[in-house]
């Protein structure tokens, strides 16, 4: 009955009327027309009104000088904070130390004879190259402290993420409930997660670390409960269909058959920790972090680039490595497999020993090659020459100047001037456009959390920044993934690029940037570009690539063009993958303007790195809150229905 | 007439096919409905004849095995054959609860299945009934070896003796040489291989094929035929086999279940679906097959008179097919006699043989039935599990021979249930053709 009264409004109603979108901009219309009038007259037409903001700063104050007074003292910190903080502390501590007392050799020697073990031999002779030029860098004791911090971190990363996978994979209902969790804090910038393990932790060792492992562990979470969910079903009744117990069923067939995703989750883990136990250097987590954060600091390009290089070799190592051993998971494992692991064993061991008896334990000083000189050298040699003044072009700084001053200030200034009720109307009616009911309220209600929280101005600063460099981003990256797409040259010549840009930490994209533009708004904005660009690329050029061969085919024969196969056949063809681009080219682009804060970005990553330098845990506090509901604005308003697949990076 | 005469032979039939082959797996009002409170469909009577879309739109259920009742006797090929969607391979993973049934009896060996708690049913599983699916279900991480071991590996049997069964079983299937491959390395038809060995290495009392051979080519399935035929050949195994392939069903099937939306719309032997469809979608599913390879010259001939009887001149027997009778009349150029244990039961000749190929109804009037059959408790003995069939003559006879097809132990019960819509179907067929 419903159903045929639908029908018949349906017929009833004008052409335009029947295409959604122009009726959920009608209703929209409508509502606008019904409200705005009244709280434009009721709370004015500017910048968010002061009488619908709540002051947190002073509770939050409170709650924050109450964890410190009594971080000595109450039960909750004595008996069980305490612990985890001291077990990690501990813990860091003892692989720190063993990682010194096996000795450069030694440790040179473990992971490259692992790295042979599951990966093969090229990628052993990475594994040893990048830790030799660590030592080299005069960067083997920082490479260290990363690295332990790494390992606890992973280990209680994987641990955490590998149990509540397993929960969500055995569960309907532990999955449903955190799905939508894991989803969402995969796309909030790691800046967001700092305030509140500083407020509980203060700042040192165990914040960091917890820090890393929320941030790590989701995406482990998520893909174990993938591969439990995706085993091949048949093969899971054929092992019950032999009487299997539910457990013999989950050991011996349901995680087995997970092992890709698991490797797969571990991968991603290790890559998220490492990226986290950078940025969180400004939380005390030391290491090769805290050399990038004190050089740029004191905008010593040479000194951040030293400490830069090491995290990047660990980066691309640890991810060839473990990308390499989940590659080769499918094969039959070689017949003398366990002979040749006790080689290794024994040729690690070897090494070791010979190293600790030639008392060569700590990298020799005279191999430390520094580059901070020469790098220094050529930066200064650049601001004098490339900076500002080369004629025709320009110089990088006056580019920086320019975009400042022509796009920025204005993009800023015009989102500052809209009425703040205008602003929700164009978050509701983009969210909407591209999702339900659903997320267009809960994009509205993050957008109007922001204001509540009185960070509206700074916030806008932040959103004019992303939005700046979206644009860019989008537009290179279309071009290029349009490119790679259409032309197998240049996807080979942009794959080892991309790959290697993928792999890379956030906080080392500011190293060029700073060293490029100086420090402001606008280099924050090329970092983000930069490190958004990889995988917008990625994603458009294999969407494009795998649009039905059939369709391209049948356009062919018809006499289309190049460019008419691409508009019409192509584009349309790949616009989930389009819009799943721009979706991470957000995302991806907020996590970096947000770091930006520390390079002079201002807005609300400086407010949360200046709430850490001072000490003001209410202000960074209320800064991360507006981050996450920036973070969760934007990606409602730029995510189709399906979900997205991985992490860009 | 041929009442009493029909008794007898259902009555002989039952005896001699009660003696030597108990029913294995007995199924009786077996329904599978899924959807929201799914039990009240086969509990209400209105519910239950409602078809699949008035189903739907009533109760939001739908019905994938609906009252199916069936034997499988000890040591039969049986299978169940139906185009995708008709329930097939729910009904076979009812048997051993893969899917829970929502109404019915399950009896294997006496033992009332859905009364089993789990570990009786894991015994089940483990011991009795194992089952060899479509896309093999092997665990790609383990060896050929390691996946025939597996079902015993659950059991508990340890490594050494595990795996000493397990390459017994692997050079039984013809897979010898290849136990260290993993199944990524393997074609399809040996990957099937390894599930029908691990099926095979516990020893089960059924074997259970979920349309095993759908997924290879055409040249592979039929070596894979040829190997289960050759297995059930060595070994008498029980084997349930599911399949949409009537070709595959022909030859393999000692009886055949024809399954359609849920129902078993026909069940007989090879030769009675063929030649006696139930229904016109049986009629219309058969209707390609060649039937001379698969009738026998017991459905083709026609009665002998008293000259032909003593004469002399070729003869065949009564499980002959049709083409092979061909060659035998075509060689001799002369009719041939269908001798069963000596006597002669009736003539082929070349028009009677002609009929089958051109699909006419087979030559059998009233008047020659009484001549006909005597003959049809005989081949019952003879035949172990492939019953006579009359030809399609005369109402009672053939209802009481398919009950006695069908129902063996309890012929004529309730358990048949599922073909009297072949009963009064197969007489309606050949009347209106005669």
């Amino acid at each position: 009955m419903a159903a045929l009264t639908a029908t018949v409004r349906d017929t009833a109603a004008p052409g335009v009327f029947r295409r959604p979108a122009v009726r959920k901009l009608g209703v929209l219309l409508l509502l606008a027309a019904l409200v705005v009038p009244f709280v434009a007259g009721r709370w004015g037409s500017g910048a968010w009104p002061g009488a619908l903001t709540v002051d947190l700063s002073g509770p939050l104050g409170t709650a924050s000088d109450w964890i410190v007074d009594n971080r000595d003292s109450h039960p909750l910190f004595l008996y069980f904070l305490g612990h985890v903080s001291n077990a990690v502390v501990i813990a860091v501590r003892a692989v720190y130390l063993a990682l010194l007392a096996v000795g450069w050799a030694g440790v040179t020697a473990v992971a490259s004879l692992t790295a042979w073990r599951v990966a093969g031999i090229r990628q052993a002779l990475g594994t040893a190259a990048a830790f030799l030029a660590c030592g080299l860098l005069g960067m083997w004791v920082p490479t260290m402290q990363t690295l332990a911090l790494m390992v606890v971190a992973v280990a209680a990363s994987v641990v955490a993420g590998a149990l509540l996978g397993l929960a969500a994979g055995l569960s309907d209902r532990m999955h449903r409930a955190l799905r939508p969790v894991l989803d969402t804090m995969q796309v909030l910038p790691a800046f967001a997660y700092l305030l509140p393990v500083v407020l509980v932790f203060g700042i040192g060792v165990p914040a960091a670390v917890l820090a890393t492992v929320v941030y790590a562990a989701p995406p482990m979470a998520r893909l174990t409960a993938l591969g439990l969910r995706g085993a091949d079903k048949e093969v899971l009744e054929a092992v019950e269909s032999l009487g299997t117990t539910a457990r013999q069923r989950l050991l011996t067939a349901r995680i087995p058959l997970a092992r890709k995703e698991l490797l797969l989750g571990l991968n991603q883990t290790i890559m998220m920790a490492l990226s986290m136990a950078v940025i969180a250097s400004v939380i005390g987590a030391g290491g090769l972090g805290d050399r990038v954060y004190q050089a740029l600091a004191s905008v010593d390009v040479g000194a951040a680039l030293a400490a830069g290089i090491p995290i990047v070799l660990l980066a691309v190592v640890l991810d060839r490595v473990t990308g390499a051993a989940g590659a080769r998971l499918g094969d039959a494992p070689a017949p003398n497999s366990r002979a040749l692991w006790a080689y290794a064993l024994l040729g690690a061991v070897v090494v070791a020993a010979a190293g600790r008896l030639a008392g060569r334990l700590e990298w020799p000083e005279s191999w430390v090659v520094g580059i901070a000189e020469p790098v220094n050298r050529a930066v200064d040699w650049m601001t004098a020459h490339l900076y500002s003044g080369v004629p025709v072009v320009g110089g990088t700084a006056d580019w920086a100047g320019r975009f400042t001053t022509w796009v920025l200030d204005p993009l800023r200034d015009g989102l500052q001037w809209l009425p703040w009720w205008s602003v929700l109307l164009v978050v509701a009616a983009l969210a909407w456009l591209i999702g339900t009911w659903r997320t267009a309220l809960t994009a509205v209600l993050a957008m109007a959390a922001i204001g509540v929280l009185g960070v509206w101005g700074p916030s806008l600063d932040t959103l004019s920044q992303v939005l700046a460099a979206v644009a860019v981003t989008l537009v290179t990256g279309f071009a290029a993934g349009i490119a790679a797409a259409r032309s197998d040259r240049v996807e080979r010549l942009l794959r080892p690029v991309l790959d290697v840009f993928q792999t890379m930490p956030q906080f080392v994209y500011l190293i060029p940037v700073v060293a490029l533009f100086g420090v402001g708004r606008a280099p924050a904005v090329a970092a983000a570009v930069v490190y958004a660009l990889p995988a917008v690329v990625r994603i458009t050029a294999q969407g494009l690539r795998q649009v039905d061969p059939a369709a391209l085919e049948s356009a062919r024969s018809l006499g289309a063009t190049g460019a008419q196969q691409l508009r019409q056949v192509q584009l349309p063809l790949a616009r989930p993958a389009l819009l799943l681009a721009v979706n991470q080219g957000v995302v991806l682009v907020l996590a970096v303007v947000i770091i930006g804060g520390l390079v002079g970005g201002g807005a609300l990553g400086y407010d949360v790195v200046f709430g850490l330098a001072q000490g003001d845990l209410a202000t960074g506090l209320v800064a991360g809150a507006a981050i996450v509901c920036l973070g969760l604005m934007l990606d409602r308003v730029t995510q189709p229905t399906g979900r997205r697949a991985t992490k860009g990076a | 007439m041929s009442a009493p005469t029909a008794a007898v032979a259902a009555a002989d039939s039952a005896a001699a096919s009660g003696a030597e082959a108990p029913p294995v797996f007995s199924v009786d009002g077996l329904w599978k409905v899924f959807g929201p409170r799914a039990d009240r469909v086969p509990a209400d009577p209105a519910l239950a004849s409602l078809d699949a879309a008035e189903l739907r739109a009533r109760t939001g259920c739908t019905a994938a095995v609906r009252d199916v009742s069936f034997d499988v006797r000890k040591g039969e090929v049986f299978v169940v054959m139906g185009l995708s969607g008709s329930g097939k391979s729910t009904l076979v993973r009812c048997l051993t609860r893969l899917i829970e049934p929502t109404a019915g009896r399950i009896v294997i060996d006496g033992e009332d299945v859905r009364a089993m708690d789990k570990a009786r049913l894991r015994e089940l599983r483990r011991h009795r009934a194992a089952m060899v699916f479509q896309h093999f279900g092997l665990l790609p991480h383990r060896t050929v070896l390691d996946n025939v071991a597996y079902g015993l590996e659950i059991q508990g049997m340890g490594r050494a003796a595990r795996r000493e069964k397990a390459a017994e079983v692997v050079a039984k299937v013809g897979l010898a040489g290849m136990e260290h491959r993993r199944p990524a390395q393997l074609s399809g038809g040996q990957r099937q291989r390894v599930g029908l060995a691990r099926a095979l290495a516990v020893d089960p009392e059924v074997l259970l094929f979920d349309e095993p051979f759908s997924a290879l080519d055409p040249l592979i399935r039929r070596d894979m035929q040829d190997e289960v035929a050759r297995l059930h050949r060595e070994e008498g195994r029980t084997m349930v086999f599911i399949t949409h392939d009537l070709q595959e069903a022909l030859r393999l099937g000692d009886r055949i279940a024809l399954m359609r939306d849920g129902r078993v719309v026909q069940l007989g032997t090879p030769e009675e679906i063929v030649g006696a469809p139930a229904d016109d979608y049986v009629r219309a599913f058969v209707q390609d097959v060649p039937r001379e390879q698969v009738l026998t010259v017991r459905t083709a001939m026609r009665p002998a008179s008293p000259a032909e009887r003593t004469a002399t001149g070729p003869t065949v027997a009564p499980g002959t097919t049709v083409s092979e009778a061909i060659e035998t009349v075509a060689a001799a150029g002369a009719p041939a006699r269908v001798l069963d244990e000596g006597e002669c039961v009736g003539v082929v000749d070349a028009e009677t043989l002609l009929h089958v190929v051109a699909g006419h109804p087979t030559p059998s009037d009233a008047a020659d039935r009484s001549v006909a059959e005597p003959g049809t408790g005989g081949p019952v003995d003879g035949a172990a599990g492939r019953p006579a069939d009359s030809g399609g003559g005369a109402g009672a006879s053939t209802t009481a021979d398919g009950s006695a097809v069908a129902g063996s132990a309890k012929a004529g019960t309730s358990a048949s249930a599922d073909e009297a819509g072949e009963a009064p179907a197969g007489p309606a067929a050949s009347e209106e053709s005669v």
